[in-house]
């Protein structure tokens, strides 16, 4: 059981960077980390080892997250995640001082939740459709449309953006390739 | 899917875009993507969008945790959470038996049950045998139904006891109310008006204990438990005497056995 704790801690990171892409507020992000490692120690005899540490952990984040969110719905009055202003947003990395990167980031919050989850966990945090499926306890075809509609519509936004991609070339290195 | 010009599925290219594809998968991608300008368009969008974002969001998982993430302080809390009730009941334990044990050797109080029974009694006296008027249901001239009465309650032969030889003369009975059931309540008075009363219940266990003194507030009392019936004689009166007529009463209950 205490064999876990090192899996556990090297998941922290990855834990407070979803939080806090789902939060934008570091606070706020940082207190569901707290609460999701406070769960798993108390749920540890829970654990398999199949399922692996990771998928578990995004799993009680992901619960505990939805949980506050129905509280915060059934308060409508009162807003328990205070989005930070974009002066306080912007200096939370130097890469968010990218303009180009701000955008996407605003695209990312413009999403329904739904697809917002899948994409994180897709493309941020590289679980596989199914762990994916599991963490958020809905069919693989389920996360598959979520997904491509949540790239659907970032793509929309990249497109609305200044710069113009170059032609697709061949090869896929080329395909990193842009004009900013 | 070993064509190249089979349609591919959505989920193929999302697996390409997040690199989930094995080499050989990939090589039919490519190729099919070749084909397809306006989906290697759209693929190219989308491994750009997904490197960017994880630029864009990387910066929290590199920064050194603050305190309230240390795992090791979280256990520690955790454990100090666990422990701290884990040792107040052992203490209320540990606290229980030396009560007991103290109980035992050092007042030699053989039952805790008795104490119940007394305080019971004592609740009885104070609320019925003060009573001037009303003190019984049934009286003294309906003894042989008072007697059926309590019996059938208490599922076994209980009557009155006749301590007459001791100048206390039987003013009747009644139910009242235990916290386990039912209980009798037998009430006499002496020429004096001296009231006293005989407290009957069943016991949870089938014990038999000596006869000893409790008190109730403002009266002193004896107690003793026979084969799992409980017995309490209180009024204001000496020990000695109550020794006495709770003798006697013991000694009718045997005879009616």
């Amino acid at each position: 059981m205490t064999s876990a704790l090192p899996h556990i801690e090297a998941c922290i990171p990855a834990l407070r960077r979803y939080a806090y892409a789902l939060l934008r507020s570091r606070q706020d992000a940082d207190d569901l980390v707290q609460d999701t490692l406070v769960r798993a120690l108390d749920n540890l005899h829970r654990l398999r080892a199949e399922g692996g540490v990771r998928p578990w952990l995004f799993t009680i984040m992901h619960n505990l997250f939805v949980s506050q969110l129905r509280k915060a719905r059934a308060r409508p009055d009162h807003e328990p995640f205070t989005p930070e202003s974009e002066a306080s947003a912007a200096s939370a990395g130097s890469q968010e001082d990218n303009f180009h990167y701000r955008d996407l980031v605003a695209a990312l919050h413009a999403l329904p939740v739904e697809q917002r989850t899948v994409l994180l966990l897709v493309s941020l945090e590289d679980l596989s459709y199914g762990e994916v499926a599991r963490v958020l306890d809905i069919p693989i075809g389920t996360v598959m449309s979520r997904l491509a509609r949540g790239r659907e519509r970032l793509r929309t936004v990249s497109h609305n953006r200044a710069a113009v991609p170059e032609p697709a070339p061949n090869g896929r290195p080329g395909f990193l390739r842009r004009v900013k | 899917m070993t064509d190249p010009n089979h349609a591919v599925s959505e989920e193929d290219l999302h697996a390409y875009v997040d690199g989930r594809l094995d080499p050989e998968r990939r090589a039919v991608m490519d190729a099919y993507l070749r084909t397809a300008p306006e989906m290697a368009g759209q693929v190219a969008d989308d491994i750009a969008q997904r490197e960017e974002l994880r630029a864009a969001l990387a910066a929290p998982a590199a920064e050194p945790l603050p305190p309230s993430l240390n795992l090791a302080r979280l256990v520690e809390e955790k454990l100090r959470r666990r422990r701290f009730p884990w040792q107040a009941v052992a203490a209320a334990v540990v606290a229980l038996f030396v009560g007991t044990a103290c109980g035992w050797f050092l007042q030699a109080r053989p039952s805790l049950g008795v104490d119940a029974l007394a305080q019971e009694a004592g609740a009885s006296y104070a609320v019925f045998a003060a009573d001037p008027r009303r003190s019984v249901e049934l009286g003294a001239d309906q003894k042989d139904l008072l007697t059926r009465w309590i019996s059938h309650r208490l599922n076994r032969p209980v009557a009155p006891p006749d301590l007459s030889a001791d100048g206390y003369r039987l003013l009747g009975g009644r139910l009242v109310a235990a916290p386990h059931g039912a209980a009798a309540l037998f009430v006499y008075e002496n020429e004096r008006g001296v009231r006293l009363i005989v407290y009957v219940r069943p016991m949870k266990t089938p014990d038999t204990t000596p006869i000893e003194q409790v008190d109730a507030p403002n009266v002193d009392g004896c107690a003793w438990i026979d084969h799992g019936v409980g017995y309490t004689v209180m009024a204001e009166e000496s020990y000695g005497r109550l020794l006495r007529l709770s003798n006697q009463v013991r000694r009718q209950a045997h005879a009616s056995y």
